[in-house]
């Protein structure tokens, strides 16, 4: 009974200790790890308040998010907008949230 | 002439050795068998004697200029960052498997151990020096091929703000435009 046991005992661990191993392996080399990703300047944490402007590190971060921000403005191409929009097909530009002047006494 | 005889003897004796040693391949050049602490200190001495020699003369222009930053940030991110870590990491697969180990640059110089480093000035001139022509045996390439003194001025502009950066202040300098 007891060498049964161990037998199928040192059988999982036959099966498992490779394939434990074997896996481990494989995650330390995924390769994603290894891929650099192009990331664009995360600006939105950038707190002006408490940036020493005299700091070279300070200014260009601020080159950085400039150029990106102008970068993205000129993907928008309003030229070509103006064409491409049918302004008579769009709803009437007024705004619900406008708030209207109820009071008449003036 | 007695006294010539026997030199001779040692350089043959001291040349059968080195042949041995060569053709046995007794000698383990295995990256996860370090060195004896002994051939470490020699080859580590002769490194960096020879690279404070050879970049002894090497003007250092000014380096707060914000320009160069933005270049040597995303230079260091896609050629150095990965044996040389970012703010926040502490280790990679390379800087674990390469040996010797590269320095960890997201730490100030004087924190690094083994060896000295000398002024600001002097570590700028170094770091110039083994960016532009790389270290045989180590893993370091020489980026002087491929990249101008310009751009490599960058990259030590970087390096020298690197280990003041925070996470944040490194992902926006390093980013692609």
């Amino acid at each position: 009974m007891k060498t049964a046991l161990l037998k199928k005992a040192s059988k999982v661990a036959l099966v498992l200790i490779p394939t434990i191993t074997l896996s481990m392996a494989a995650t330390a080399h995924d390769p994603s790890m290894h891929v650099k990703k192009a990331e664009k300047a995360d600006c939105s944490k950038m707190d002006h308040s408490k940036m020493d402007m005299t700091d070279p590190v300070a200014i260009a971060m601020m080159k950085k998010c400039m150029k990106q921000a102008e970068k993205s403005n000129d993907k928008m191409d309003h030229s070509k907008m103006s064409k491409e929009m049918d302004h008579s097909k769009m709803k009437k530009m007024t705004d619900k949230n406008e708030k209207k002047d109820d009071h008449d006494e003036h | 002439m007695k006294m010539l005889k026997l030199l001779l003897l040692f350089v043959i004796l001291g040349l059968g050795v080195v042949t041995t040693v060569m053709y046995s391949g007794i000698v383990d050049v295995a990256a996860d068998e370090p060195h004896s602490d002994f051939v470490y200190w020699i080859l580590e001495e002769t490194r960096e004697n020879s690279i404070k020699k050879a970049a002894e003369n090497i003007e250092v222009p000014d380096l707060d200029v914000p320009d160069l930053l933005l270049t040597g940030g995303s230079d260091y991110e896609f050629m150095c960052s990965s044996c040389h870590l970012a703010p926040g990491q502490t280790e990679s697969d390379m800087s674990l498997g390469l040996y010797p180990a590269p320095p960890n640059l997201t730490i100030a110089a004087e924190s690094h151990k083994g060896h000295e480093h000398g002024d600001g000035a002097q570590n700028d001139r170094k770091n110039f020096w083994v960016i532009k022509h790389g270290i045989k045996a180590s893993g370091m390439p020489a980026w002087g091929k491929t990249h101008d003194d310009q751009r490599i001025w960058a990259m030590v502009a970087f390096i020298k703000r690197l280990p003041t950066l925070t996470p944040e202040q490194y992902q926006v300098l390093t980013a692609v435009d």
